[in-house]
């Protein structure tokens, strides 16, 4: 494995340039995602799920090239990575407006925070509890 | 309103604030704010006289009764054609906007639902309002008719699109807030 | 013209002149004047609101004339999310007609108009296009789109939704030269098979062609986290608080569902344009790009790293009043100038003109975008199931002989029957294998046969659609993915095609195409702003076709042979 420092302003595409640095969720060197293991079966659909520090790495790529926000989603889209599914579908559709309580919101927040260590896109779920109670856009409690 | 008089005519003779109806053999045709008042045809000029009158003979061959009532407080299709299903004796409403839209709706369906939707409206004839008149006599009986065919243009939103979009801000502004529906009785004259 | 089959009073006489005139294809498109009270207006409305900001504690405190406290959803999201308090103040100040100056201006670098861009109100951005002719936003758009290459994107579908036929169009695409192909459904409950047949046809040939499925967000997040499909662009932003929420969502949503893809690896752009808020009678009397821009502001604070944008199914709003196409290719530039990749419509279908058709191409084909087309209809349009495109297959002559009379890039190149014939029925015994393999509705020879040579659905063998249906519901239930298709492959004897579409899911683990603008190249590597950002500084710089690129586009269908004039090339 290469010892050399990553350089965000150098070393896009990272699959090219940096694979050493790259693993798939379930630890294996991406360079062992070839077509002999896929046909010997090695090689898993949960194999080809993008992993956690993967996107902290394209996060720093897109701070360097000047789109903070873009990071940002990256380190947000990080947090979300052990979430379920289902559960990411449920926590969107809680968002939409009128479908929850501030309470709901805040139970999602400290979800996202303490069960999965999610600060930034729990910080995003707090955002809009307090923007939805202020425009009217929460459900009605018990309706 | 005064009646603008284009042949064939319409106007609609206010009776009363619209009450729910009792017959089970009844629909109940919901007109949108302007329809034959501000408004006297289609976005493809038919005449609403025409629209009327063929929905009407629709839901009358079937031997099921018709009721008109016209709304006050809004212009989206979903809420008249749902409106009027409420105030049906049957449960099944039509809906039809100034620029012809149309919608068959159900009370007991969730609003944004419907059993039938006409959404291009530079596409309806007096063929399809019929039609739709006669489905919608066929379900307050109980039946499950085929659905009408919807047809469909590519060329209908270079041509309609914001005509359409002129129409219904127009409708917007005749909205009475919170003015109850009325039920009507259409007035037909042909010079014919 | 009246139709009312009623007493017809009498006319007055017309010229021969008046009548040729009056059915010229132009006179069936619609045209309306403008009523800016309530937004039907371009981007010249007094209504809209002037430029302001004032910063307090590192905040927006007032912005666009409007205080904190009374901020609707979008400002605040756009205040707190887009605008870089940073460098507002000095950004404001500015002026409009300064910035507007930086945008045309060939010494003033790209990276200099997004530092200013990064602190400009929706206003001010709004002030700014105000001051720039159609000619000067093509000249701000050469020099802000994010990629330095331009590209293409087709729509691949079936009015019978035949997956048969999609896999063939997706591979005439991908020869064609379009990077990215999007297919929709008539019957929704056929997608598996349809997003199937559209990965499996992307990537024959040189492949690494970016699929995408456009479907309700549920069904579409699932079928790209089974690897099926590559991108998604569906995700519907909208410039009023009130149509926001008609749409069931809001910039917080819609920025968790963000990341959300960004989780699964999948590449994702937004979707907003003008005329949406009008045509839903909600502008809150604010013009159509006024509105757009804060569309384009939202996607910038979700963090998102590109826009579908150009009015898209709503042209027929822009497209008929005054100034309205030069305020769709405002928009565009609007997202390039903000450094989203920007995929600039001329997806719907806008006029019956052929000239008026042409002349809406042209400030997104010459200036060049990330996609022109967002998306080229692949089939005739009577089959373009996403309700007819600006252009389609039978425009592909005519597109490259555009390109090749102006030297601009628009993603294709002609190429010929015989190699085209061969991606076709590749394609096709290519999805017959998978679908072999997969135990789904088999393909015949005469079906492949046929499909090989049509032009369109109505040239094809009807599928047996119910049939077809229990497979599709059989490869949700049974949860088939990507990796799959790429065993099949394989297995069947597709080895190349495998390979491509293994390198595309591979993609996903590296997160590359998760960056702005990104597509693979020929090599199937990815290309994006970060690797080939635009480097446009005046004559002589930025992307130029040359070499072997010019020479392919120098091709076409008939071309006179200048060494032998009784022989044609092509």
């Amino acid at each position: 494995m290469s010892p050399t420092a990553f350089d965000p302003a150098a070393d896009y595409p990272v699959g090219v340039k940096r694979p050493d640095l790259l693993r798939t969720p379930t630890g294996k060197p991406i360079s062992e995602l070839t077509m002999q293991n896929v046909v010997s079966g090695e090689v898993r659909p949960e194999d080809l799920r993008i992993a956690p520090d993967t996107l902290r790495i394209q996060a720093e790529v897109a701070d360097a090239s000047g789109r903070p926000q873009l990071g940002q989603n990256f380190r947000r889209a990080a947090e979300l990575i052990p979430v379920s599914d289902e559960r990411v579908l449920q926590m969107y559709n809680a968002l939409r407006p009128h479908a929850s309580t501030k309470e709901q919101l805040l139970a999602i927040a400290q979800e996202l925070e303490s069960g999965y260590g999610g600060a930034a896109t729990g910080a995003l779920v707090r955002e809009a509890a307090e923007v939805y109670e202020r425009r009217g856009l929460l459900a009605e409690p018990g309706a | 309103m005064a009646t603008a008089v284009v042949p064939p005519g319409i106007s609609l003779r206010e009776i009363g604030t619209a009450g729910r109806g009792v017959r089970p053999d009844e629909v109940v045709l919901a007109l949108s704010p302007g329809f034959a008042g501000f408004f006297t045809k289609t976005i493809v000029d038919i005449p609403h006289a025409e629209v009327v009158r063929q929905i009407l003979a629709g839901v009358e061959e079937q031997g099921v009764h018709a009721r008109v009532v016209q709304l006050h407080a809004t212009a989206d299709l979903a809420a008249v054609a749902h409106t009027g299903a409420r105030l049906s004796g049957s449960g099944i409403g039509i809906g039809v906007l100034s620029r012809g839209t149309t919608m068959i709706h159900q009370k007991d369906l969730p609003r944004l639902s419907s059993l039938e939707l006409f959404p291009q409206s530079p596409l309806m004839t007096p063929e399809i309002y019929r039609a739709i008149g006669r489905n919608a006599a066929q379900y307050a009986k109980g039946d499950s008719p085929q659905p009408v065919p919807t047809l469909n243009d590519q060329m209908a939103r270079p041509r309609w699109q914001a005509k359409a979009a002129l129409l219904h801000l127009k409708e917007c502004e005749l909205l009475v807030k919170g003015a109850p529906a009325t039920e009507v009785d259409p007035v037909i004259e042909d010079p014919a | 013209m009246s139709s009312l089959p009623y007493p017809e009073a009498p006319q007055p006489r017309r010229s021969l002149r008046t009548e040729v005139l009056e059915n010229r294809p132009v006179n069936k498109d619609g045209f309306v004047q403008e009523w800016p009270e309530v937004g039907m207006v371009a981007m010249d409305s007094d209504f809209d609101p002037r430029p302001s900001i004032r910063i307090e504690n590192g905040r927006v405190a007032e912005m666009d004339g409007r205080e904190r406290a009374d901020f609707d959803f979008l400002d605040q999201f756009i205040a707190d999310h887009a605008i870089d308090v940073d460098a507002a103040v000095e950004a404001m100040a500015l002026g409009p007609r300064t910035v507007a100056r930086m945008l045309v201006d060939p010494n003033v670098s790209r990276a200099e108009v997004l530092r200013t861009a990064r602190g400009l109100t929706p206003a001010a951005l709004l002030e700014t296009v105000r001051q720039m002719n159609i000619v000067e936003i093509m000249m701000g758009m050469q020099k802000m789109r994010a990629r330095r290459t331009p590209a293409n994107q087709a729509h691949c579908t079936s009015a019978r939704d035949n997956p048969l036929q999609v896999a063939m169009e997706a591979a005439e695409a991908s020869l064609r030269g379009f990077s990215e192909l999007e297919t929709t459904l008539g019957v929704v409950r056929y997608a598996p098979l349809v997003a199937i047949a559209l990965q499996v046809g992307g990537q024959v040939g040189r492949g690494g062609r970016l699929t995408q499925c456009a479907l309700e967000e549920a069904t579409e997040l699932d079928l790209g986290m089974r690897g099926i499909t590559a991108y998604a662009e569906t995700i519907s932003v909208y410039g009023t608080e009130s149509v926001f929420v008609d749409g069931d969502d809001t910039p917080w949503s819609k920025a968790f569902l963000a990341a959300a893809y960004a989780s699964r690896g999948i590449k994702m752009r937004f979707t907003s344009g003008t005329g949406s808020e009008v045509q839903m009678g909600n502008a809150e009397g604010r013009s159509m790009l006024y509105l757009e821009i804060r569309c384009i502001l939202v996607t910038k604070g979700a963090g998102v790293q590109g826009l579908q944008n150009g009015s898209i199914s709503c042209i027929g709003v822009p497209g008929a009043v005054p100034g309205g196409i030069r305020a769709v290719a405002a928009e565009n530039m609007i997202a390039s100038m903000l450094d989203l990749e920007c995929a600039s419509g001329n997806d719907q279908s806008f006029s019956h003109s052929p000239m008026r058709r042409t002349s809406r191409l042209m400030p997104q084909i010459m200036a060049g975008t990330d996609f022109v087309c967002s998306g080229y209809s692949s089939t005739p349009n009577y089959d373009n199931m996403f309700a007819g495109s600006n252009v389609d297959a039978e425009d592909y002559d005519d597109w490259n002989a555009i390109q090749r009379d102006y030297q601009i890039d628009g993603g294709l190149q002609h190429v010929g029957e015989p190699e085209i014939l061969a991606a076709r029925s590749r394609a096709g015994y290519a999805l017959q294998a998978v679908f072999a393999h997969l135990d789904l509705p088999a393909i015949t020879e005469r079906e492949i046969e046929t499909a090989v040579y049509a032009h369109g659905s109505n040239d094809l063998i009807p599928r047996d659609v119910l049939e077809d249906l229990k497979g599709a519901q059989s490869v949700m239930d049974r949860g088939v993915t990507g990796l799959d298709l790429v065993k099949a492959l394989h297995e069947r004897g597709f080895a190349d095609i495998a390979e491509n579409l293994l390198t595309v899911l591979r993609s996903r683990v590296s997160g590359d195409l998760l960056q702005t603008s990104a597509i693979l190249d020929a090599n199937l590597e990815p290309l994006s702003a970060v690797n080939d950002a635009n480097d446009y500084a005046g004559p002589g710089t930025g992307y130029r076709p040359t070499g072997e690129r010019w020479e392919q586009m120098k091709r076409l269908r008939h071309v006179t042979s200048a060494e032998n004039p009784e022989l044609e090339v092509s």
